[in-house]
């Protein structure tokens, strides 16, 4: 980043400010930053902004005459307080309500905290300056179909993307982290309603997260509103901190369907009028410190995009000009600088020059989850070796946290799946330690595309591939078909049920949430340390035609992702020469046709109208 | 061809032909079993008896009249004497002398001779009058004595002689002439005392020989076409058939599947834009009427047209022509549809104009102005109409409900349930107003749309109530529009002209996600002038468009079902073709046949929209008429869009330009029997895409997008 651009981003938010009270007060709920008001002008929870959340909550609970357990967190996960209302279920229940068994579904006993706390992490991690997501936006968009309820149409956007943010994974930091983010979330991203996004002065500080009744489920039928006890919780408890009404998820469009925020902001109580958090504490409820995520005594946000919240910009010289973060330890070192690969076909001045051309590609993309219109998408990029190593992570300033870890996740999904050896790595866990044999999927799936070589034929797998093939409908959303092999079959499939990438994860996640279990890796594969994820915005790279890892990225519309991944690629790899390539087109995934079914997997889809102030399309053609 | 498909269509219109055949061939056997009973002859008798002569003539004077075709005039009261002369048929003749059956008459040279009565097989040779009025205004040609009374100013009497006795067909006589055998008898005169006996009126020309009528010529009086009574003297059968065979090749943005695609390497969003499309509809019209069918309006009518469609598409991409993109890329599809089934009664007369008042109840067409801007249908509806002071006022009042649209051909489905809609019609027409030549509408219409209990999907599976677009909620609309139409000329400046409101409320707007307020106008104008046989024309329409999606208010205006002639109507590739948005949700920019901008899910299955573009064109055109069979018609439009803002909301995408591009169309008709029989047109179209569409869509390779229309229409 240069002086003067420098400069040009902080007139840009003076020039917001006059407009929108970019630099006023506390959330007139109107207006917004466009992405650089955070780093302008750091802003952050305070200790009594934590406890007016959680007292305004408390305030609404009481006047609904419902007991509930509410969480606030800030933007990078760090739990700043727990307030468990007397008489608070102490635990609840995941469910669907779609029947579906299995997985997740059914379980319970566990503390509300976690669910709290999943929910607040949610409405803060999908959300950014641009856009406001709230637990219902997650919702909307995992489920079998988008929208949800609308026949035959693919399915959400971000299906599967709940199973992200793992307290297994190794990038998702613990509460002995300290401040660093992202932290993790106990139940990964929730769909339950009642959890909403944090903001003064337009920009995200964190999220609040409410259950008061002890069902962690999701809203299957999206016609009509609801009336949601847990959501009006959270939106009192955030009426202080309202998202600007023009980053809502509902002025926000995915294929000209506007995104759910929520559904009734119908407050019985007036948050203004609640009394104090000191006059509640301990009275009507009490602060509870969950065990490794914290919640008790309150503590103050840290500033996002400043070292203490684990992102700040980067400062090497190497990506100037291109606006990039990166993640910081608690030292304030670059966790994922550029380095090569472990099996020496990715060097780490291919992986800079791969990371800066995603960059690239991302600050010209139009963004599709995001406001104003026009601006640009915010990613975050990293590139992986084979073995799942993290060669390098970047990402643009003001990309929704979730996709630190998703496109983590990405990433080594690619690479796993385009490798010879990923059928066998499958078929080596043992069974014991799933819910379903891993192995069971890979037969499935060797079924279901007639070619017993698979998963160890050198096929060349995007997310978007694997997408294809996990969902309970094959071809995506068309009702009546079979499954994707590696997904549950529609009767047993749920967003707590979905397949291969539960199983992969299901055990070392229940005992992260029933007995602590705080250590890292959780598929028992170790190219898949944090689980694999099912949405598009990967694809697996190649030198001389050996597989040399994978690009995944996550952050904006699934097919912007997939376009900085695959275009920001090709892009290095003209750049870089040297036998550094995308997948030849002849073992793409788009080459099958499984079961003869006339449904032909998909491989990248850039999107229309790719670049701000440019009318160039189709610019993934042809590569 | 997918076998749902072909079994629906094969049983159907094997069913619906073989019901049509049955049909034609029942009505043609009534009509003509109708018309031999009608020609039966009225008692001729076989051998004629000899007729007794009339009493003998009181004065002596005979008045003749000639019945046959010529008679001879024989010098001697028998036949065997010289024939001195011949009459023709229809002479009058005066006879001073009766001779048995013979007569003896006076020629004008002043010869006498002798004619037979009965002469002849078929009857007399001669009509026979004791006293025969006509004779009696006539000087005698025997008496030399005038009478007291022919005593009168001898000025009158010619002029009293030529009136009375010049239609008579006079003179009627000749002398004999020399036989020339290539004589034509001239044609039969008008017999006051001879008439030739025939069924009815509508046979008159068949029973005199000048026509014969044959079920397949629609040029001739024609019993299947409502020109003769089927039975009774005034139930009527008008039968016509319509074939329409429509190729189409066009190039159309086309999104890839979104989870499979028909070939690999489909990495963007634009896929392969080539679309054909066959279409057939056997259109048959069935309408039996009671009444007159020339001036006065018919008592009852009956209709009924079915119409059997098959159609088959192709495109380039999955799921685009049905939402499984296992269904490929060529669909077949067809239906029998019912596109009027109604009664329409005359209620009464109410000037001696024949102003009338009418009321048609059920499946009928309608037409809410000039050019189909507003709503062109052919709903369920009660219709009353009329006209008065001559027709120069017109009147519709009426209740439609339209009935659900077949998918992929555009024709009524009688399989599905009534929309759920009341359209509410009043308008008044005033012809020659402000100037003869020129027709004033004004007109009030209320949609009530009350769509908001249950989704509904189009038959390939697309959502299209609500409109896959913004929060898909279930919404209704009470809109009201009002609307002000011209039509007509002033001197030589042909001018149309229409002006709507539209206001209302939608209850939840999907963009708004509220009750929004709908504010909207369309403005449409076309004048033109003819030139010889060139007509110049001049359009201008302008469609509001709305500026901010998310406030309480609609401004962009929506039609209930439009089907534009203008501006090139479907010659045009914008008007012609339906362009989705791709990318912006389950809408299509405009819909097919339609020129607003309305982002709709479907013209005709889906609900108005009025948070929507809209649109500004101004076009010049011209037909040539280049021989009275063929024209030649031109178009170029330049179109824009109003306002792009909910364009930018949709796609998530910065500003977008409003310039949609420009339109250019070439269309040819031909004629080849100078009627509308057979008629065949040939259209192509290009859009060039200006900036906005470019920011919206990929052009292949900055191809333009074209529009080829062949089209054949036979009518019977």
């Amino acid at each position: 980043m240069t002086r003067a651009g420098f400069a040009l981003r902080f007139a840009t938010c003076a020039s917001i400010a006059l407009l929108a009270g970019c630099g006023g007060g506390g959330g007139s709920g109107a207006g917004g930053c466009s992405g650089d008001c955070q780093a302008a002008s750091p802003n952050a929870l305070t200790i009594a902004d934590v406890q007016q959340v959680l007292a305004q909550a408390v305030f609404e609970a009481q006047a609904r005459n419902v007991k509930a357990t509410i969480a606030v967190v800030d933007r990078v996960g760090n739990v700043l307080g727990v307030f468990r209302m007397n008489g608070a279920a102490p635990t609840f229940t995941i469910t669907s309500g779609t029947g579906a068994t299995g997985g997740l579904e059914g379980i319970s006993g566990l503390p509300s905290e976690f669910a709290a706390i999943s929910k607040a992490v949610t409405g803060a991690y999908l959300s950014s300056e641009g856009n406001a997501f709230s637990t219902r936006t997650a919702s909307q968009i995992i489920q079998q179909n988008f929208n949800p309820g609308e026949n035959n149409q693919t399915s959400g956007p971000l299906f599967g993307v709940q199973f992200s943010q793992l307290s297994c994974s190794e990038l998702n930091q613990h509460a002995a982290a300290g401040t660093i983010g992202p932290k993790r979330s106990p139940l990964g991203l929730a769909a339950d309603p009642g959890g909403l996004p944090l903001y003064k002065n337009g920009t995200l500080v964190g999220g609040v997260g409410a259950i008061a009744d002890a069902i962690y489920s999701l809203d299957v039928d999206i016609q009509g509103q609801d009336t949601d006890i847990d959501e009006l919780i959270a939106v009192a408890g955030g009426s202080a901190f309202p998202a600007p009404a023009d980053r809502r998820a509902n002025q926000i469009t995915v294929d000209g369907r506007t995104l759910r925020y929520v559904d009734s902001e119908a407050l019985t109580s007036n948050p203004a009028l609640a009394p104090p958090f000191s006059s509640i504490v301990g009275i009507v409820g009490s602060l509870v410190n969950v065990a490794g995520y914290g919640g008790s005594p309150v503590v103050a946000g840290v500033a996002f995009g400043t070292p203490a919240s684990g992102y700040r910009p980067d400062t090497s010289p190497a990506f100037a000009g291109l606006n990039a973060y990166v993640l910081v330890n608690a030292s304030n070192v670059n966790r994922y600088p550029p380095q090569g690969g472990i099996d020496g076909l990715l060097q780490a001045g291919d992986v800079t020059q791969i990371l800066k051309s995603a960059l690239d590609v991302a600050n010209r993309a139009r963004a599709q989850i995001r406001r104003p219109l026009g601006s640009a998408a915010q990613v975050t990029v990293t590139v992986v070796d084979t073995k799942g190593n993290v060669l390098g992570l970047v990402r643009t300033p003001d990309a929704p946290v979730f996709g630190t870890d998703v496109a983590l996740q990405k990433a080594r999904t690619a690479a796993f799946f385009s490798s010879l050896t990923a059928g066998a790595q499958l078929n080596a866990l043992p069974p014991a330690n799933y819910p379903t044999a891993p192995s069971s999927y890979v037969a499935g799936l060797r079924t279901f595309l007639n070619d017993p070589a698979s998963l160890a034929n050198g096929i060349a797998y995007s997310n978007r591939a694997i997408g294809n093939i996990a969902r309970p409908y094959f071809p995506d959303g068309i009702s009546g078909t079979v499954n994707g092999p590696i997904s549950k079959p529609i009767g047993q499939w749920s967003i707590f049920n979905d397949g291969l990438q539960l199983d992969l994860v299901q055990n070392k996640l229940v005992a992260s949430l029933t007995a602590g279990d705080d250590s890292t890796g959780c598929t028992g594969v170790g190219a898949l340390t944090n689980g694999i994820q099912l949405f598009a915005g990967s694809v697996p790279i190649y030198r001389d035609n050996l597989l040399a890892g994978a690009i995944g990225v996550s952050g904006d519309g699934i097919d912007q992702d997939d376009m900085i991944a695959f275009l920001g690629f090709a892009n290095a790899a003209s750049t870089l020469g040297a036998g550094i390539a995308n997948a030849s087109p002849a073992i793409r995934a788009d080459t099958l046709v499984p079961q003869g079914e006339g449904t032909r997997l998909r491989y990248v889809n850039c999107p229309q109208s790719p670049f701000n102030g440019s009318s160039q399309q189709n610019v993934c053609a042809g590569i | 061809m997918s076998a749902r498909a072909s079994d629906r269509l094969s049983s159907a219109t094997l069913a619906a032909a073989a019901l049509i055949v049955v049909l034609i061939f029942v009505l043609y056997a009534l009509t003509s079993a109708g018309y031999a009973a009608a020609q039966a002859p009225p008692q001729k008798a076989e051998a004629p008896p000899v007729p007794a002569p009339p009493p003998k003539s009181l004065d002596g004077r005979y008045g003749l009249q000639v019945l046959v075709a010529t008679l001879d005039v024989y010098a001697e009261p028998n036949r065997a004497s010289v024939i001195i002369a011949e009459l023709q048929q229809s002479a009058q003749i005066e006879a001073l002398e009766r001779r048995d059956a013979w007569y003896r008459i006076t020629l004008s040279d002043g010869r006498t001779g002798w004619v037979d009565h009965v002469f002849g097989t078929t009857g007399p040779n001669f009509s026979v009058d004791v006293a025969p009025a006509w004779l009696r205004t006539m000087p005698s040609a025997a008496q030399a004595t005038p009478t007291a009374a022919q005593a009168t100013p001898p000025a009158a009497l010619p002029d009293d002689w030529i009136v009375q006795r010049q239609p008579m067909g006079r003179p009627l006589e000749a002398l004999i002439p020399a036989i020339d055998p290539n004589l034509v008898l001239p044609p039969a005169a008008l017999l006051p005392r001879e008439s030739i006996p025939v069924p009815d009126r509508w046979r008159l020309m068949d029973e005199l020989g000048f026509i014969h009528q044959r079920w397949y010529d629609p040029y001739n009086p024609n019993t299947l076409k409502g020109d003769r009574p089927v039975f009774g003297e005034d139930w009527f059968v008008n039968l016509s058939a319509v074939s329409d065979t429509l190729f189409e090749f066009r190039q159309v943005p086309t999104p890839i599947g979104a989870q499979s695609t028909q070939v690999p390497q489909s990495n963007d969003q634009f896929g392969g834009s080539r679309q054909s499309l066959f279409n057939q509809n056997l259109v048959l019209s069935l309408s039996l009427i009671k009444g007159d069918t020339t001036f006065r309006p018919p008592d009852y009518e009956i209709r009924f047209v079915p119409v059997i469609n098959f159609n088959r598409a192709q495109v380039d991409e999955v799921r685009v022509l049905r939402i499984d993109p296992r269904e490929g890329t060529t669909r077949n599809d067809g239906i029998v549809a019912v596109q009027e089934l109604f009664l329409d009664k005359h209620l009464r007369n109410v000037s001696e104009y024949y102003d009338f008042d009418a009321v048609r109840v059920g499946i009928q067409p309608f037409t809410a102005d000039f050019r189909g801007l507003l709503f062109i249908d052919q709903p369920l509806g009660i219709r009353l109409f009329g006209t008065r002071d001559n027709n120069r006022w017109q009147y519709n009042l009426a209740w439609f409900r339209r009935l659900e649209k077949d998918t992929n051909s555009g024709l009524n489905d009688i399989g599905k349930p009534l929309r759920n809609e009341n359209i509410l019609v009043a308008n008044l027409y005033r012809q020659d107003f402000p100037v003869p030549g020129f027709t004033l509408q004004g007109t009030v219409i209320y949609d009530d749309d009350r769509e908001n209990r249950s989704v509904y999907y189009d038959n390939n599976g697309f959502l299209t109530r609500p409109a896959a677009l913004g929060d898909e909620q279930l919404h209704s609309y009470q809109v009201t529009y009002l609307g002000l139409n011209g039509d007509g000329h002033f001197g030589r400046w042909n001018v149309t002209g229409s002006l709507y409101y539209a206001l209302g409320t939608v209850n939840h707007d999907p963009l708004a996600q509220q009750k929004v307020n709908v504010n909207a106008l369309y403005a449409v104008a076309e004048v033109s002038r003819d030139f010889d046989w060139i007509r110049v024309r001049g359009t201008g329409i302008f469609q509001s468009g709305d500026k901010n999606p998310f406030d309480g208010q609609a401004n962009g205006f929506d039609a209930i079902q439009e089907n534009p002639q203008i501006a090139g109507a479907d010659t045009s590739y914008w008007i012609r073709q339906a362009v989705p948005l791709i990318g912006g949700g389950g809408v299509t920019l405009s819909g097919r046949n339609g020129v607003l901008a309305a982002l709709r899910s479907s013209k005709d299955e889906g609900q108005a929209n009025f948070v929507n573009p809209g649109l500004a064109l101004v076009g010049i055109g011209a037909d040539f008429d280049v021989t009275p069979q063929v024209r030649v018609i031109g178009n170029l439009n330049q179109l824009w869009f109003a306002n792009t803002s909910s364009l930018s909301v949709l796609r998530n995408q910065g500003s977008v330009n409003t310039s949609i591009g420009t339109d250019v169309s070439v269309a040819v008709q031909y004629r080849p029997l100078f009627s509308q029989n057979i008629v065949l047109n040939a259209s192509a179209a290009v859009l060039f895409p200006g900036a906005g569409l470019k920011q919206l869509y990929a052009f292949e390779g900055n191809k333009t997008q074209y529009s080829i229309l062949a089209n054949v229409l036979l009518t019977f």
